[in-house]
């Protein structure tokens, strides 16, 4: 056990360059003159033990035709939280099994009924389709409150209360705004987002608050595409020049496969920058409390491990999935670091009541990515 | 008697107090800085352990303890969470996780070649006949719209077809409702379509390909058997289960791998549509058989249609065409089917 009260920053085997958000001349809100203690993430999961964990949740999964797949989402969840760990203490996923199956039921028919509705009638999928654009911030909201109710650190839970209307108004409004300006408004939309899945979170009774981001994420945007411009310009020109597209005839030729080759890395690479880049911009604004955060993620490496990834998936017919997440989480705990201006003692808990997981399952089947 | 350290949380606040658990006969007595409680055990719950985690010890009143003695707990909760305790006792174990291996690939296989088709069988029986046209109405619409013309054949040329389309589905008795729809599709080339519930459509190209009415009888004995055997449907549900499948595989994937996963799918599909195609053709030669024409014009028009595909290749670039953008059940004459051959022997062999 960990001596409590412990104030010694203990950096693991990665001493960082200091983070610039303490630079003298933006000092983080109110942290001014206090003692500050840097604490790393730790992450202490293993390859080895997550891929007996996952091959034995996944043939008990298939084996029950799927029921079984709620107690494997919360085993999987509860080792990967179980072995993140912040000044000697890990997180808790305290979500119930039951709750999570019930969820999946739902999100099953739902999506059953839009797959084959659609198929049947085109009244019926744009009626569908008309009714999922209200029940999406919806699901949403409920998934980000269920997954905020059922995670906890030292026995305090987190929360969120961010309501529906809010985010049906930010989704509509942000959706009109990002085609009417043809693109340029999408920064200022995830800006937006952001926002409202970070400021109505709280620890116990202490709220996130983050800084501005709009004018970083234009920043990141931008860079993105013009990366991804130069990247597909290249590959273009280069295959023009070499001909790939003259002697094609029918089948794949060697230089077809090495042109979508090139495509698939300049994508890989201009997302690995987006993600890395706005995940720094929005943990570097973040504040809980006296707390501060700094994100160093590089999109250089991220590109190189989600190549890695799939490389070593692929090979291995899935088997290095594990292995592959393991090493994914590894690096972003290991980039991730709190800046500490008072204890880690002082969070005061609440009493919230229980969220239900339809909209947490449903998010999951239809594939609504709202990562923060 | 059993005793453990721990850290206690309050519930209160995110404080840490490290703090020392005594196990009596029907309590815990659990000391430590500004700590001296007594708890019943019946009032505790614990939680199942994951690999080497900390466990936790959920107090009435929203306290709790934490502790890494697996061993302390195991003796003082024998018979909490028997459940997971066992999942977890597979975990801990390379040998289970070995046979777990190979479950999942034998389940895996099984389910694709074996139990999703005959599920897909099964609910496609169940499915009314009135729903399952719907399903190629609406694809026959979306034909319509972006690639197809009326079309241009004398009428008597489509008598004539008809005619033969009338033989070959006289008395089949089956509940589909038969009809031939005709379109000119210059983008598909010499092709027909099979839609659920009956609709069979023939494209104008093919009927010029064809050197005589018998081959383009075999042609269509084939779509027959696509509709008679619910293709179309079967098709969409297996889609849909191994989607599931991959699904349920895959969930973990990291978001940018998910990419990885997309290959199998295509394999799998077009795996399901061979086997179509050969249940189809053997639907045929029967029909065709019972009817009083040779399989020899199947086999035919099947070198009719893969010297135009020769020549179109030669031509200009055979990319995917039109029918693999949504019709199930189809006949793809144009993409690369690398069993035509075997396809031209069985319709010559079959007796």
């Amino acid at each position: 056990m960990d001596e409590p009260g412990r104030t010694e920053p203990h950096l693991g085997q990665n001493p960082y360059a200091y983070p610039t958000a303490i630079a003298p001349d933006t000092p983080p809100a109110g942290a001014a003159s206090a003692a500050q203690t840097v604490y790393p993430v730790e992450f202490t999961a293993t390859a080895g033990e997550y891929f007996r964990i996952w091959i034995v949740n996944l043939a008990l999964t298939i084996l029950t035709l799927g029921i079984y797949s709620a107690w494997a989402k919360v085993r999987k969840k509860r080792y990967f939280y179980g072995h993140t760990l912040i000044d000697g203490d890990s997180f808790d996923y305290r979500a119930n099994p039951v709750a999570i199956l019930k969820g999946r039921l739902i999100a099953f028919a739902l999506f059953a009924a839009y797959t084959f509705g659609g198929k049947i009638s085109p009244l019926i999928g744009g009626l569908f389709a008309l009714v999922l654009v209200f029940a999406v911030p919806w699901f949403i909201v409920r998934s980000l409150a269920f997954n905020a109710h059922n995670s906890a650190y030292r026995n305090i839970r987190f929360n969120f209360r961010g309501a529906y209307k809010e985010l049906l108004k930010i989704m509509i409004g942000g959706g009109i705004l990002v085609i009417v300006s043809l693109g340029t408004g999408y920064p200022y939309l995830k800006a937006r987002l952001v926002r409202f899945a970070a400021s109505y979170h709280s620890y116990g009774t202490s709220s996130f608050e983050l800084d501005r981001i709009t004018k970083s994420l234009y920043g990141v945007y931008l860079k993105a595409f013009g990366l991804a411009i130069l990247g597909f310009s290249v590959i273009g020109t280069g295959a023009a020049v070499l001909g790939i597209f003259k002697g094609a005839r029918g089948g794949m030729s060697a230089g077809i496969l090495l042109f979508m080759a090139g495509i698939y890395l300049t994508y890989l690479l201009v997302f690995a920058y987006a993600h890395a880049r706005t995940t720094n911009v929005t943990l570097n604004a973040l504040a809980v409390g006296p707390l501060r955060f700094t994100s160093t993620l590089g999109a250089r490496d991220l590109a190189g491990i989600y190549l890695v990834n799939i490389i070593a998936i692929i090979l291995t017919l899935g088997l290095a999935t594990p292995w592959a997440v393991v090493c994914t989480m590894r690096y972003r705990t290991r980039k991730t670091t709190l800046i500490a201006a008072g204890s880690l003692a002082d969070f005061v808990g609440t009493q919230t009541g229980n969220v239900s997981a339809t909209g947490e399952e449903v998010g999951e089947m239809f594939g609504f990515d709202f990562g923060l | 008697m059993i005793e453990f350290g721990a850290v206690y949380y309050d519930g209160r606040t995110s404080a840490r107090t490290v703090v020392n658990v005594r196990g009596l006969a029907h309590s815990l007595h659990i000391t430590g800085a500004n700590v001296n409680i007594e708890v019943p055990l019946t009032g505790i719950r614990v939680d199942a352990r994951v690999g080497d985690i900390q466990r936790t010890l959920d107090l009435p009143g929203g306290a709790q303890l934490k502790t890494d003695d697996h061993g302390a707990l195991a003796a003082l909760f024998p018979r909490a969470n028997r459940f997971e305790a066992w999942v977890q006792m597979l975990e801990r174990q390379w040998g289970y996780a070995l046979a777990a291996v190979v479950l999942t690939a034998v389940f895996t296989w099984w389910c694709v070649v074996y139990g999703l088709p005959l599920a897909a069988t099964a609910i496609a029986h169940t499915v009314p006949r009135g729903i399952e046209a719907k399903l190629g109405e609406q694809t026959l619409a979306t034909i319509d719209k972006s690639l197809c013309d009326p079309t241009r054949l004398a009428a008597e040329r489509i008598e004539a077809v008809r005619k033969r389309f009338d033989t070959l589905t006289a008395g089949l008795n089956d509940g589909f409702a038969y009809r031939l729809e005709f379109r000119s599709c210059k983008q598909i080339g010499p092709n027909a379509f099979a839609l659920p519930g009956g609709a069979i459509l023939v494209v104008d190209d093919l009927v010029k390909l064809a050197q005589n009415d018998q081959q383009i009888a075999a042609v269509l004995a084939h779509e027959i058997g696509h509709v008679h055997n619910q293709h179309g449907l079967r098709m969409a549900l297996q889609g849909a289960g191994v989607a599931a499948l991959i699904a349920a595989l895959a969930g973990d994937a990291v978001t940018m791998t998910k990419v990885a996963v997309a290959l199998p799918t295509m394999l799998l599909q077009s795996g399901y549509s061979r086997a179509f195609e050969t249940e189809a053709d053997t639907y045929a030669f029967q029909r065709m058989k019972a009817v009083g024409l040779s399989p020899e014009y199947f086999a035919d028009i099947m070198v009719l249609l893969e010297k135009h595909r020769e020549h179109a290749a030669g031509t200009k670039e055979q990319g995917k065409d039109a029918t693999s953008a949504g019709a199930p059940g189809t006949l793809d004459y144009l993409s690369t089917h690398p069993a035509t051959a075997e396809r031209i022997q069985r319709a010559r062999d079959y007796r």
